[in-house]
């Protein structure tokens, strides 16, 4: 039996995980400043066109949880997700990985991971998610 | 622009009833509506369908059955809301000027669609959908939004589809057609905490239609004519706009403009039909409908002026949750009932004396956006 040791990002331009530690990658509008994630063709707050790279880094707040216990196309019943907030305001959806099964709390402070989520043609798909820290 | 009167509904039967075709399940509605009317199928210049999964040229795939040929036909799309988006869309024709009466129907398969027993994705492409999105997924995530701000409980969220179950068991048309105690609601399977089965539409085959027709048009057919005042479509906004999940602030707009067209206001309000495709979402519509205060539907809800004999009922059909959820018939399909309520002719559910109804519908998710599209029909007598 083998396994298969091939990974790949399941969008390209959305994260980077380096020695320093992951991190989500956004836009900065240099017109009114609004940060998206993920980057933005245009500004969709003011409409600007030039958009800069940051960095999101890896911290996030956690503002609601739910377990699906319903399978999803990638994801077995039982899965955590939710909604996160880093700090620069920028809400996102993301899988959610329970630590000690340790219930989900409003406000609770979370990490980025990336990580394996699901397979493709012997493939790793590796996405974010966000773990309590 | 013309005054719209609904001259004629028609609802097939709602559940599951997989050897139907849309033909079957349109025509159905399509027939009821039109006899309603009292016109001559002959009579109708304009139809404009509805349907979600396997769409293509429905409206002539059900009026040809109906001696229904040779004059334009338009098929529109818009999830959940693309039933009231047929409906509007022929108010705006006829109050344009350019016909005088069509048909609007809504028509869903859903035991044989794609999506037959699974959760609805966003777009296979949507970013949150490929991260796990899913229509309950969203409606759970807002629910716990709502335990957190508004104080809301599990057992109000239950007693929302308690209420719809208790309105769909005297409606003779719905899916369902029993009661569920509140315990019953939060002992059924768990689907997205805390939403459970109990509190998720069913999966539904059925189709409904309206004839629409110009005031002149339907003076010859009916002394009461139920009248479209207000109509409003709106598509989402930015999800980053808005403070929290527990407003979709595309229901306020859409609501806020149908209002002002009708020139009446939240307080005049004598019964609704809305999306509660799950049960919890049914608060949040309540705020931003303008039925209640900011912060104030959990105490709305627990007054009773929702339910069955209370001050302003909401889906006394039994709505999505019990009378069941053929995607896109669902937006015409509010309009069918609306009609029958003000027309007095709701049966055991009748809403005493109701003369302004309110027909609100949701459809559809994508990332970055608060939802597909809102719309509110405002009707009259």
């Amino acid at each position: 039996m083998t396994t298969s040791t091939t990974s790949t990002p399941f969008r390209e331009g959305l994260f980077r995980d380096g020695s320093d530690g992951p991190t989500l990658l956004a836009g900065r509008c240099t017109s009114c400043g609004r940060v998206s994630f993920p980057v933005p063709d245009m500004c969709l707050q003011c409409r600007g066109q030039d958009i800069d790279a940051v960095e999101l880094g890896g911290d996030a707040e956690l503002l609601c949880a739910t377990t699906v216990h319903m399978p999803n196309r990638h994801f077995p019943p039982g899965h955590a997700v939710g909604f996160v907030v880093l700090p620069q305001g920028v809400r996102i959806f993301t899988q959610l990985r329970p630590v000690d099964a340790k219930p989900f709390r409003s406000g609770m402070p979370m990490k980025l991971e990336i990580a394996p989520l699901w397979r493709e043609d012997d493939t790793d798909v590796l996405a974010y998610r966000f773990v309590p820290a | 622009m013309q005054d719209v009167v609904v001259l004629g509904v028609g609802q097939s039967e709602f559940g599951k009833f997989p050897e139907r075709g849309i033909a079957e399940l349109g025509g159905a509605a399509a027939r009821t509506a039109i006899a309603d009317a009292g016109i001559d199928p002959g009579d109708l210049q304009a139809a404009f369908s509805s349907r979600v999964y396997e769409a293509m040229i429905t409206s002539q795939t059900i009026l040809k059955d109906l001696g229904v040929t040779g004059i334009e036909m338009v098929n529109v799309e818009n999830a959940c809301a693309g039933g009231s988006t047929a409906v509007r869309s022929l108010y705006k024709d006829i109050a344009a000027g350019y016909v005088d009466v069509g048909i609007a129907i809504g028509v869903e398969s859903m035991t044989t669609s794609p999506v037959a027993g699974k959760l609805i994705p966003p777009d296979k492409d949507d970013l949150d959908g490929q991260m796990g999105l899913s229509m309950p997924v969203l409606f759970a995530l807002q629910a716990k939004r709502l335990m957190e701000t508004h104080g809301a409980k599990e057992e109000d969220f239950a007693q929302v589809s308690v209420k719809a179950h208790e309105f769909g068991a005297l409606n003779p048309k719905a899916q369902y057609r029993k009661r569920f105690t509140v315990e019953e609601v939060l002992g059924s399977r768990m689907v997205a905490d805390p939403i459970t089965l109990l509190q998720c539409c069913p999966n539904t085959d059925g189709a409904a239609a309206v004839v629409l027709a110009s005031a002149d048009f339907a003076r010859k057919y009916t002394e009461k004519p139920v009248r479209i005042t207000g109509s409003s479509l709106i598509s989402g906004d930015y999800d980053f706009k808005r403070a929290d999940l527990t407003t979709m602030p595309l229901g306020v707009k859409a609501a806020t403009s149908a209002y002002e067209q009708a020139g009446i206001g939240p307080e005049d309000v004598d019964v609704v039909e809305l999306h509660d495709a799950f049960a919890t979402e049914e608060l949040v519509h309540y705020e931003d409908l303008g039925l209640c205060p900011r912060g104030e539907s959990v105490g709305l809800l627990r007054s009773g002026a929702t339910s069955l004999g209370g001050r302003v009922p909401v889906n006394p059909s039994g709505g999505l949750l019990s009378l069941g959820h053929p995607l896109a018939a669902s937006g015409v399909r509010i309009i069918c009932e609306l009609t029958d309520q003000l027309r007095g002719r709701a049966g055991d559910r009748q809403v005493p004396g109701a003369k302004v109804g309110l027909a609100q519908m949701l459809g559809g998710a994508a990332t970055g956006l608060d939802a597909g599209a809102a719309s509110v029909h405002i009707l009259t007598v």
